[in-house]
């Protein structure tokens, strides 16, 4: 059970604490609408994307498209890095791109619905190369009528 | 991924996110972020735990009704780890001296693959293009010197580790994830070649090969090995 840093084996702690991090002057942060009638869509940083689309590359700041009705077999990763387990997403894609559980939560109407279009970088981009994507997605979700994002790492 | 928080937010999309190293979180300030326990690589948990899973997200995604942070939030179940059965032993011998090519050991594990196959409906090999024979005589190359593109040999690998770990996960008596790991990197022939592979990598002009080499080719918690050869 991964806990903080210090609980970690060494090697691991060190290479995580080695993990340049952004760090910004203010944390911006809207309301809204409840849940219940919010569109969501997932963002995952797991370097995921179709089997086919471009592979990720070291330095890679944009992202992948990955249309809701994506069957699992179809997504493959390409994150470079290999210090997380991948036998999870192996197993069971939701375990790292959870969209079966937002389609069943928006079912149920615990979620208002679901984005009919969810997307895919890869972590280990420096920000700045990902800003100017990142801003590109926004328009992309607001003309899908997506008011929340799911971020999921890995 | 916190960095997404903040562009997405300023862009008008609320965001709310699940972390999994806190003390990155905290650096980072994201609007909202649900902090999880989980193995990295795991960011829901409990794979074919759907119940599990959905707990989670809803978690994360209450967060979105809080306009006051940045706020993390610390999730309250936590993953126990598999069991570990002593002198659990990979009953496939697949050990180097078993076989004497990585094509054999490739070609020896192609039926464990398609039970796996099988079994999980899915694999997700196939990042590189290659099939398995033709990945594994790409990384024979490289080690007997001829070192194609890094990103050629980064995605081929990439397949191949999927492609044993997958098949691994359909032995009689598979284990759990983490002794299919052990076995991966203790028993196998690819293991081995990849420890002698990187050695090379790291001393190559290029600098894609060097960060293979140094970076992105063998896990930190595996890089022990590289000291005992």
């Amino acid at each position: 059970m991964v806990k903080r840093l210090d609980d970690l084996p060494e090697v691991e702690a060190n290479h995580l604490r080695r993990v340049e991090c952004p760090t910004y002057d203010d944390t911006p942060l809207l309301g809204g609408k409840p849940l219940a009638e919010r569109r969501v869509a997932i963002i995952s940083t797991a370097g995921l994307h179709r089997r086919g689309d471009r592979p990720f590359r070291p330095g890679d700041g944009s992202y992948r498209v990955i249309q809701a009705e994506t069957p699992a077999r179809e997504l493959v990763m390409s994150h470079i890095s290999v210090n997380f387990d991948r036998t999870g997403f192996q197993q069971d894609s939701n375990v790292v791109f959870p969209i079966d559980r937002l389609r069943e939560l928006a079912a149920d109407g615990a979620v208002g619905s679901m984005a009919s279009v969810h997307y895919s970088f890869m972590g280990a981009f420096p920000p700045d190369a990902a800003k100017p994507h990142a801003q590109h997605l926004a328009g992309l979700l607001k003309a899908d009528k997506v008011d929340a994002a799911l971020l999921v790492p890995v | 991924m916190g960095a997404l928080g903040h562009f997405l937010e300023r862009e008008g999309i609320a965001t709310t996110g699940i972390s999994l190293v806190r003390e990155h979180t905290e650096k980072v300030r994201p609007p909202r972020a649900l902090w999880v326990t989980f193995e990295l690589g795991r960011p829901l948990g409990r794979p074919d735990d759907a119940s599990f899973q959905r707990r989670v997200v809803k978690a994360a995604l209450d967060l979105l009704a809080h306009t006051d942070g940045p706020l993390i939030a610390d999730y309250p179940e936590h993953v126990t780890e598999e069991a570990d059965f002593t002198g659990w032993a990979c009953p496939i011998s697949l050990a180097p001296t078993q076989v004497d090519s990585l094509g054999g050991e490739i070609d020896r594990l192609a039926t464990w693959h398609d039970r796996a196959v099988a079994a999980r409906g899915r694999t997700t090999v196939g990042v590189s293009g290659l099939d398995m024979p033709s990945a594994g005589a790409l990384v024979d190359g490289a080690l007997a010197g001829n070192l194609p593109p890094a990103q050629s040999l980064k995605e081929a690998i990439d397949d191949l580790k999927a492609y044993y770990l997958e098949a691994a996960s359909a032995f009689p008596d598979a284990g759990t994830d983490r002794m299919r790991k052990e076995w991966f990197w203790s028993e196998t022939r690819l293991g081995e070649v990849l420890l002698a592979l990187q050695p090379k990598l790291a001393a190559s002009d290029d600098p894609q090969h060097k960060i293979l080499g140094n970076l992105t080719l063998i896990p930190a918690v595996e890089r022990h090995r590289l000291a005992k050869r």
